[in-house]
């Protein structure tokens, strides 16, 4: 740990309009689940907190920095059903699926990570809608926690958000030094949440935890960063080798990124039956751009390595307006060999 | 709910082989109501279906001004279009789209203008062709500018010729490259008729036209601009 | 000891012998170890060598890493049980013994993961494969860094990997494959554990053959059994259970478990551990006519 990075403490800001007792966490899980809704939050699994579908307050965790993944998967799964079809000698049977899309409440989020809805809903609405996603997100409260700690691949701050950022949340709270938290309602979907499920929260003060907040990444230059992206002479810089030479090309990053959003379809099934998936993929894998031809016009690692910069710091901000990256560091924390982004920025920074 | 990812059925209504493993589908969408309503721009792609193997992305080879159908034209490269080249006249496999980008092409009456395609890219070029085709008296001069690795690979195999016959139409012989014994020469165009389509010709005498780069830098040193070659 | 290493590649590159030398170095802060390619005899200072130096090295020696491989020669900093791989590597083919620099460094154990050091190596916090190491004192090297180790191997294997296999044993086929099940449902099918293995090295993976599909590429709980179940035949016989795939995985499926417990049925079956003998061949890629044939009736 670099104790400098994680000095940084947070005065104590209070805003919130109600509190939610430790004991009360339960309530709210049985509450939600009693209007037959999911209550979705970080819990253990093999040993490690990754957002979950939960039953009660003992599985939810505490003392965790980050979900290891990111809680898109609830609205945008890893694999779903978009189409069955059934053949015969000589017609076809087409039938579009339903999207599953309950009533969800996404406990314990982090400020970072939601501030990644609004680039999702941007691309998922873009030029079409995607109803497997805007359904699912339309039936999901989003509820954050400021973060009370931090590690050392935490860099929301060098992306302009912070453990008070709002961006995406519905409703948002603060740890209490008795385990609780205060409760601020942010949308009117939030509001009419805590409306909804009133009788769970007390009103009344408490004493807020001091919030982490990660100092900023030294030299990086957001704006710089972008105006160079611009200019594509960088393309064949030899930087990108130089930086990226490591990257094994596995898509662990881009699976657990919370803007991350890619995906493949295919079709499954017998010569008689089957039915239509929509899939995670990554542009990290050698095959995501590979042409009929056998032509591959990103052949080699570093290259897909910039794709994924560029997406992040280029295409996001400048096609939707929104942030390609919400700093989250889950990409350094899984990636096996260590390749970190903010390095990455510092290069473009200069 | 709308499932933006759900294809629109459609029967095979006649295939064609155009060269070796390339194959043309005229398609028919089962609902009468879409056949009347379904609308596209001349370059827009779609994607198309074989059921139990998946979709893939290829353009829409006719034109919009041909009502009630549409043509594809494929490669069988893989394992959708492996799939697709097993279906017989009659079968049903799935379309969704149109998407993406269309050629301006009512931005270019009363212009001349030079098409140029190499293999299997002319279907996406003969959408646009027949486009200004059959609206022919409000375009200036049209030059078409083709070729292929091999004879063989030439698509379109009648319609070239069909072209060729035309008189308000300057074609490029079939150009294949001089390797493709007993087509030397070929790729000499009739001088007197295309202007700079003939300058291009020989600017690129004898090159490979299948990498849009090349070819883009040979009509830029013939005093094309840029904002005037669509892509 | 970073000392020699740093020495000896500031030599190897000086006089032209090799053009890069793969080994280790700081992140930013300082805090892990990553891979460093360095080409420049001026640039050895950046080779760090500690208990973080968990990667296996070797993976940068296959194909899969063309741009590396245009480098030129190269040499690597190994563990030796990196250097198990590096041999398994040279008796598939995939490298020749003179076509890279081997500095082996004797060692005392590393991390399982990086995320657990807290500035002593500790038994508790290194892997199954580091208790039972013995090639502490690195095998097939060109350049040995370090003392030789004073560390004799247990009799029997010891550790949580051996004590689960030793569990899962007992149990009946049905509660195993429920176990398994569970297990590789998790799986996201990102392919780390394949990127990550220096013994992955195929240009097309059987999950990219899609004529006919082999495996489903869905990660659903039937595409996930398939693709762990075929990955773990694939690298039986051949599995040095360095550990990489466990490490890299995002939601710590086991996969040690699977490799150890393919490794026995090897050793049982042909009395063959990989990546001691460079010119010796893993039995599943070899027909030998004294093969056991004994599960032909």
């Amino acid at each position: 740990m670099n104790p400098a990075r994680l000095s940084g403490r947070m005065k104590t800001v209070s805003m919130a309009d109600r509190t939610l007792k430790k004991e009360d966490l339960g309530k709210l899980i049985d509450s939600v689940r009693a209007k037959g809704g999911r209550f979705v939050a970080p819990a253990l699994l093999a040993r490690q907190v990754v957002f979950r579908s939960v039953k009660s307050a003992e599985e939810v965790a505490t003392g965790y920095i980050l979900a290891r993944n990111s809680f898109k998967e609830f609205l945008f799964p890893q694999t779903e059903v978009i189409a069955e079809f059934s053949m015969n000698k000589d017609s076809v049977g087409l039938k579009g699926v339903e999207v599953d899309a309950p009533e969800t409440v996404v406990f314990g989020a982090r400020p970072c990570e939601a501030a990644s809805l609004k680039g999702l809903r941007t691309l998922f609405t873009w030029d079409f809608v995607d109803e497997f996603y805007t359904k699912r997100e339309d039936k999901t409260v989003v509820i954050t926690v400021g973060c009370t700690s931090g590690d050392e691949a935490c860099f929301c701050t060098t992306v302009d958000l912070s453990p008070e950022s709002t961006e995406g949340a519905d409703v948002y709270l603060r740890e209490t030094e008795d385990n609780g938290y205060t409760v601020k309602g942010l949308t009117e979907k939030g509001k009419k949440f805590l409306d909804t499920h009133d009788a769970v929260f007390t009103s009344g003060a408490a004493k807020e935890r001091p919030l982490f907040k990660p100092e900023t990444v030294p030299a990086v230059d957001l704006k710089r960063v972008s105006e160079r992206l611009k200019d594509r002479a960088h393309y064949d810089d030899p930087v990108w080798a130089k930086l990226t030479m490591k990257c094994i090309g596995c898509g662990a990053c881009t699976f657990v990124c919370p803007t991350c959003r890619c995906f493949d379809i295919t079709d499954e099934g017998t010569a008689f039956e089957g039915e239509r998936r929509k899939n995670w993929d990554s542009c990290q894998y050698d095959a995501f751009t590979l042409h009929a031809s056998g032509h591959n016009p990103r052949e080699h690692q570093p290259q897909r390595w910039r794709n994924r910069f560029m997406c992040k710091f280029n295409f996001y901000p400048e096609k939707f307006s929104s942030k390609g990256c919400v700093g989250c560091g889950r990409c350094i924390r899984v990636c096996p060999v260590r390749l970190d982004i903010t390095e990455v920025m510092q290069e473009f920074s200069k | 709910m709308d499932n933006i990812y759900l294809p629109y059925l459609a029967k095979i209504e006649e295939i064609r082989d155009e060269a070796p493993d390339v194959r043309s589908f005229k398609l028919v969408f089962e609902d009468p109501a879409l056949r009347d309503s379904f609308e596209f721009k001349t370059g827009q792609f779609g994607l198309y279906s074989a059921f139990g193997l998946g979709e893939s992305t290829f353009c829409i080879a006719s034109s919009p001004t041909r009502k009630g159908y549409i043509q594809c034209t494929f490669r069988r490269t893989g394992r959708v279009t492996g799939g697709l080249a097993q279906l017989s006249v009659g079968d049903t496999m799935g379309f969704r789209g149109p998407y993406g980008n269309w050629f301006p092409v009512d931005d270019w009456k009363g212009k001349d203008i030079v098409f140029i395609a190499g293999g299997i890219c002319l279907p996406t070029v003969r959408s646009v062709i027949w486009n200004v085709l059959d609206r022919r008296q409000h375009f200036g001069n049209i030059t078409i500018v083709y070729g292929a690795r091999t004879v063989a690979d030439l698509v379109y195999k009648d319609e070239l010729k069909g072209w060729d016959e035309r008189s308000d139409i300057t074609p490029s012989r079939p150009w294949t490259p001089a390797r493709d014994p007993g087509m030397e020469g070929q790729g000499r165009v009739r001088a007197d008729r295309i202007g700079r389509g003939r300058a291009f010709c020989e600017e690129h005498g004898g090159r490979d036209l299948h990498i849009s780069k090349f070819v883009l830098n040979s009509l830029l040193k013939l005093g094309f601009d840029e904002g005037s070659v669509y892509t | 000891m970073e000392n020699i290493l740093r020495q000896k590649a500031k030599e190897l590159l000086s006089s032209g012998e090799v053009k890069v030398v793969i080994g280790y170095g700081w992140n930013r802060a300082k805090t892990r170890t990553t891979p460093v390619f360095i080409t420049d005899a001026a640039d050895t200072d950046q080779l760090v060598w500690n208990p973080l130096c968990v990667n296996n090295l070797s993976v940068y020696l296959t194909r899969k890493f063309k741009d590396i491989q245009a480098l030129g020669k190269p040499a690597i900093v190994a563990k030796g049980c990196d250097i198990r791989n590096i041999a398994v590597l040279i008796s598939e083919a995939q490298i020749k013994r003179e076509d890279v620099y081997i500095i082996g460094m004797a060692c005392q154990g590393v991390v399982y993961k990086q995320e657990l050091w807290q500035g002593e190596l500790k038994p508790n916090i290194m892997p199954t494969k580091c208790h039972n190491c013995d090639v502490r004192d690195p095998h097939l090297s060109d350049f040995v860094a370090g003392e030789k180790a004073d560390f004799t191997p247990p009799e029997e294997p010891v550790g949580m990997v051996f004590d689960k296999i030793r569990d899962l044993d007992s149990k009946s086929p049905s509660e195993r494959w429920a176990f398994w099940v569970k297990e590789f449902s998790r799986c996201i099918k990102c392919y780390a554990c394949r990127q990550v293995c220096s013994l992955c090295y195929c240009e097309r993976c059987i999950t990219e053959k899609n004529m006919p599909q082999w495996i489903e590429t869905s990660a659903h709980p039937r595409g996930n059994l398939s693709w762990n179940l075929i990955r773990a035949m694939h690298l039986t016989g051949r599995c040095t259970f360095c550990g990489e795939c466990e490490r890299a995985c995002p939601v710590n499926i086991p996969l040690n478990l699977v490799n150890q417990k393919m490794i026995m049925v090897v050793k049982d079956a042909f009395d063959f551990k990989s990546g001691y003998d460079e010119k010796a061949h893993p039995p599943m890629i070899v027909f030998s006519p004294d093969d056991k044939e004994n599960f032909i009736k």
